[in-house]
């Protein structure tokens, strides 16, 4: 920006521990066209000395030290199109956590408040982005989650394509003759009213719905996803502003469990069979067809088993229920047993478990059951491990329910990805060798073959990417519903096990999460998680090698190829995380107020005294997301750490771009701390995959750090929650304390 | 560990069960809250988690073989911190009573019994009857002529009737609780080794029945506590008084009836006054705070109903004679003779046994090495 506006507030104790005056004339230093100190900025009197600047065209940019930028968001939103804001974090950063009207304490609010300006003056406005953006939310599946989430997005008035690969629309649902119960006093099976959601769904005319079809492919970005269907009707296109996968889930394959007796008695079925006899009203023994006396459940069949499904499917105790009371009340004579590792009945359903049990001649029971036995004569043999009695038992049932968990009905989209990778290199590697592997490869992965469902146009696979267990990858605590693929939205037992109500609650979530995405597309603004930001990330593809970093790493699948492998751009698939722009070697990427250069001109900012022994410097690149947070919640508790310490905010730690390490050691900084999510399989990271990215990269630049005799450990990477906060000062003090024994960094002062 | 074949549980126990007011066991869920509360476990054999799980799979014979459901008082700690309301202190109460049935003897009294919730107006009707058949057959059944003020009840029914009624029947009592008693000694012996010596180790657990001690480590039956306490002593009393009225009228040949300052008179009311309170207590516990108190099933209404019975017409027995009434007084004797003949008659099958097993049981923990928490 050209013409700077400096706004010091001195509120907040700020002007008690600090010389702010003698900040103003560092501000006038930097060349600052405007400058003001206000008592209390963040009033409206404050605001509007600001407001006054912006509108008679005295600044472009504002810089507000005042307080961090969590705080008062509010009062300092100015319009982006007009002017760039930035905020310096003069009260958590240097008043709060700083002995007050310290020489260190002033020197860190200098610093502090210099880094802000050149940042500042490296920013540009936004560009408005503008484009035709489909209202239509195309629903992917017609079972409860789908059905409720093209009601909702129907009833917000959004025009709704429903697909679903069946003749039929209801799901797993519409085989059921209740429900578990879903009102006061929750001790009583619910009617199942699949059948009247189905018919409120077909007759909305906002709702188009086509069964027996599938997707052909799918293109495009949020907000302009060129859908085309096979359907019986013939093919059809047409344009989707988001989407939603509601396609459900499978029982476990009871075909792998035959020491459960599968296969080798016909007495044995799963619950999803038993759902089918008794919704016909037959309940019998498929031996012999003859009624059963004794109906015998095994809870966890093949669930919570490192051989089978690790996981709690979380339902298959709520459906035992539902079964041992729909027995009860269509056959009152026959006794049912429930063999149980733990009951899991949350929420009301706790109520429902004590009317079950509470039930004349049912049973429930704690075991392991090690295996079934018999044919389809006799009674069947179940022996029971760890039962509560003390020792191993036997329990004879003529038909045993084999309660099996949930797979989601997802593709593992970078499966399949990689797998058509690993043929084409399989037919034309450049080596026998890389032919050979990559043979190996596709036969490994063979059995992703065919299992695509949304088709997409995407260069990271045409499905979504999967957690552990299969299920498309979320931030499942923070962010229900949000996916890897921008504007495609996961609900329902595709993306955790849930039972029918749950599901038509995700059903819904879903539906408002599509309609946020379609609005903010429409002004071109991300949605998730920096939700408004309306900068967009630009590619200056002249100077790109083509090296793929950034449509390889990409969390998002954001970036397409083209045949050379130069990046496409979908602008509204993106996040702003940054993680491209880290990855870029030859950075050629940056956003409008983020970007390699203006971090590193905060980094040049920074003044570093050339004397060590007195003065060492750290830079701590923090990500603004967990980290951060942190950092103010310890500086508002007043905790006190190593006043060497300049925070740089990353938008995430995997926007880290190893230049700016390059600069702040040959700057003479003396050690570089970075602070960033927790990685792994239970990630915090909003972008799912930054700070581990930032430790691989770090990995790389670590051994050139030794090739230059420097120490590797200058650089020291930290992975905090957001939960944390009280280990920020440890973190600050011992890494600086571990600076101090390093020493000076020896490129100081060339 | 062999494995044992087992069915499903038996629905017949589980149909017993709810007619004794403990079909709240298949709530258990065996968070074993029961057992940590309960003051009167054993550590090393805590209960009654165990038994509502024997109680759930209808394991009868190792419940009437388990000392620990006669340990319980029914204080009922357990039953008002159930987090599933599945009443542990019920669930024992309805398993004592199937155990007394189970271990009857002979067996098809303890059913009678057993069934007094269908079978209670013949239990208190035909003793009564027995009396008034046996009077009416020797022309007793209206006070003689000119009986004078200072009559004695001998006037009305002679003593050599009581005598010949109630001796025989004492004999059977003692038989059938002796054979029920034994089957239920050798079946707790199977449960595990005994030590030491059965009247050395009797002593202490009439100590402890004398004094309630442990059942006043109880929480929520202190009231419960101090009935059966009373009661208890009450009928010791009425017991010794019965004792001494033999010495007094056969060895000290004292006139009949005693006045009412004579020491065993005394001994008499104020025994009575025990039962009076204790009786009281107890059916006032019953009617107030239903969770503590416990389900009041109908084995456990029958006994009650039959000791306030005889306490009621005892009374009325002695205020008719002080009042010169003959013909009420012989009314209400009947009634009190037939009622303390069926107490009598039913204390190997009704809730009354709880004295024999209980006893047993107690000595038997002791034997066991059981007693210590």
């Amino acid at each position: 920006m050209q013409r700077i506006g400096v706004f010091l507030c001195s509120g907040c104790g700020i002007g008690e521990a600090l010389d702010v005056a003698a900040l103003e004339r560092a501000a006038s230093e930097e060349k600052a066209a405007h400058r003001a100190v206000h008592p209390c900025l963040c009033s409206p009197q404050g605001v509007a000395t600001i407001r006054a600047a912006i509108d008679d065209g005295s600044v472009d940019g504002v810089l507000i030290a005042a307080c961090s930028p969590r705080a008062k968001v509010e009062e300092f939103s100015f319009d982006p199109l007009k002017v760039a804001v930035e905020r310096v974090s003069l009260r958590e950063q240097a008043v709060w956590c700083q002995p007050p009207n310290h020489e260190d304490t002033q020197l860190l609010a200098d610093d502090l408040l210099r880094m802000g300006i050149a940042k500042l003056a490296k920013m540009s406005l936004p560009v408005p982005f503008t484009a035709e953006i489909s209202d239509t939310v195309l629903v992917v599946g017609g079972g409860v989650a789908g059905l409720e989430a093209a009601r909702a997005a129907a009833a917000a008035g959004h025009p709704v394509v429903l697909v679903e690969s069946s003749p039929t629309l209801g799901g797993r649902m519409s085989g059921l003759t209740h429900l578990l119960p879903e009102c006061p006093p929750y001790d009583v099976l619910h009617p199942n009213r699949i059948a009247e959601l189905v018919a409120k769904v077909q007759v909305d005319e906002r709702v188009t719905v086509y069964t027996s079809a599938r997707i052909q492919h799918i293109a495009g970005q949020p907000g302009q996803f060129a859908v085309t269907l096979t359907t019986p009707q013939g093919e059809k296109s047409f344009m989707a502003g988001a989407i939603i996968q509601a396609t459900g889930a499978r029982p476990y394959d009871a075909g792998r469990l035959p020491h459960l007796g599968w296969g080798s008695s016909p007495n044995v079925i799963t619950s999803a069979q038993l759902d089918e006899m008794l919704a016909k009203g037959s309940l019998q023994r498929p031996g012999d067809g003859a009624l059963p006396k004794r109906v015998l459940f095994v809870q966890c069949a093949g669930s919570r088993d490192p051989q089978h499904l690790p996981y709690c499917s979380a339902e298959c105790c709520g459906t035992t229920l539902r079964q041992v009371a729909t027995i009860h009340q269509q056959h009152p004579d026959i006794e049912t047993a429930v063999v149980y590792r733990d009951m899991r009945t949350p929420g009301q359903l706790e109520r429902f478990y004590l009317a079950v049990q509470s039930q004349p001649h049912t049973m429930l029971t704690r075991g392991e059951v090690e295996r079934v036995s018999g044919n389809g004569r006799g009674p069947l043999q179940v022996h029971l491990r760890e039962s509560l009695l003390g020792n191993d038992i036997t329990l004879e049932a003529d038909l045993v329910v084999l309660a099996v968990g949930m797979v989601p009905n997802a593709a593992d989209g970078e499966a399949v990805r990689a797998l058509h990778d690993a043929k084409v290199r399989a037919e034309k590697g450049d080596s026998e060798t890389q032919r050979r592997d990559a043979a190996a490869l596709a036969e490994q992965l063979a059995h992703h073959e065919g299992t695509e469902i949304l088709h997409l146009e995407y260069r990271q696979g045409p499905d979504m990417p999967v957690l552990k267990y299969g299920f498309p990858d979320s931030h499942f605590i923070c962010f229900p519903y949000e996916t890897r693929r921008t504007g495609i939205y996961a609900a329902g037992t595709v993306r955790a096990p849930m039972d029918p109500p749950q599901a038509a609650e995700d059903g819904w979530g879903a539906a408002m999460k599509a309609i946020q995405c379609i609005e903010a597309a429409k002004r071109g603004a991300a949605v998730h998680p920096r939700a408004g930001d309306l900068g967009m990330p630009d590619f200056f593809l002249q100077r790109c090698t083509q090296c793929k970093r950034c449509t390889e790493e990409c969390p998002f699948g954001t970036l397409n190829e083209d045949v050379k492998g130069t990046p496409q751009l979908n602008p509204l698939r993106c996040r702003r995380c940054g993680i491209c722009m880290g990855a870029c070697p030859e950075r050629i990427i940056s956003f409008p107020d983020y970007g390699v250069d203006r971090i590193s001109a905060m980094i040049k900012a920074m003044s570093v005294p050339e004397e060590f022994e007195e003065k060492p410097r750290i830079v701590a690149l923090m990500c603004e997301n967990d980290a951060l947070p942190a950092l103010d919640q310890a500086a508002a508790q007043r905790q006190q750490w190593s006043p060497w310490i300049r925070v740089i905010p990353l938008r995430c730690l995997g926007s880290m771009n190893i230049v700016w390490i390059a600069d702040a050691l040959s700057r003479g900084i003396d050690g570089l701390l970075l602070v960033g999510c927790k990685s792994g399989d239970d990630y915090q990271c909003h972008y799912v995959r930054g700070s581990q990215l930032a430790q691989t990269r770090l990995g790389n630049v670590q051994e050139t750090l030794t090739r230059l005799a420097l120490e590797p450990e200058r650089i020291k990477v930290v992975e905090l929650s957001h939960h944390e906060f009280s280990r920020i000062p440890q973190i600050f003090n011992e890494f600086s304390a571990e600076i101090e024994g390093l020493g000076a960094n020896p490129m100081k002062g060339f | 560990m062999a494995a044992i074949p087992a069915l499903l549980p038996s629905t017949a126990f589980r149909d017993q069960l709810r007619r004794r007011g403990g079909e709240s066991a298949a709530r258990c869920y065996q968070c074993a809250t029961c057992s940590s509360v309960c003051e009167l476990a054993p550590a090393a054999r805590p209960f009654p988690r165990r038994q509502m799980l024997l109680a759930q799979w209808g394991m009868a014979d190792q419940l009437a073989a388990d000392p620990a459901v006669w340990l319980c008082h029914q204080c009922n700690d357990c039953t008002v911190r159930c987090p599933r309301d599945a009443r542990p202190g019920d669930v024992l109460g309805a398993v004592r009573s199937l155990a007394i049935e189970k271990l009857a003897f002979p067996g098809f009294l303890g059913k009678l019994v057993g069934a007094a919730r269908l079978t209670w107006p013949l239990l208190l009707a035909l003793p009564v009857l027995f009396w008034v058949t046996l009077l009416g057959l020797t022309g007793r059944l209206t006070p003689p002529a000119g009986l004078e003020a200072g009559w004695a009840y001998d006037a009305l029914v002679p003593h050599s009737f009581i005598y010949a009624v109630y001796f025989p029947v004492a004999a059977w009592v003692i038989l059938a609780s002796w054979v029920a008693g034994r089957r239920f000694w050798t079946a707790l012996g199977a449960s595990g080794p005994r030590s030491g010596s059965f009247l050395g180790n009797l002593m202490p657990a009439l100590v402890e029945v004398a004094t309630h001690k442990r059942f006043g480590s109880c929480g929520a039956a202190r009231p419960r506590k101090l009935g059966h306490l009373t009661l208890l002593w009450g009928f010791v009393g009425a017991a010794v008084t019965s004792g001494l009225l033999i010495v007094g009228m056969y060895i000290q040949h004292l006139p009949m009836p005693l006045a009412l300052d004579h020491p065993y008179k005394i001994l008499g009311n104020v025994s009575a006054g025990l039962l009076i309170v204790g009786a009281a207590i107890l059916v006032g516990n019953r009617l107030g705070d239903r969770k503590a108190a416990g389900a009041s099933s109908a084995f456990d209404t029958f006994f009650l109903s039959v000791v306030v019975l005889v306490i009621a017409t005892g009374m009325v027995v002695e205020l008719a004679r002080l009042a010169h009434a003959p013909s009420f007084a012989l009314s209400s004797y009947i009634l009190h003779l037939g009622f303390v003949l069926c107490l009598f008659l039913t204390f190997p099958y009704s809730k009354f046994a709880h004295m024999l097993y209980r006893t047993l049981a107690m000595v038997h923990a002791r034997m066991a090495g059981l007693e210590k928490r």
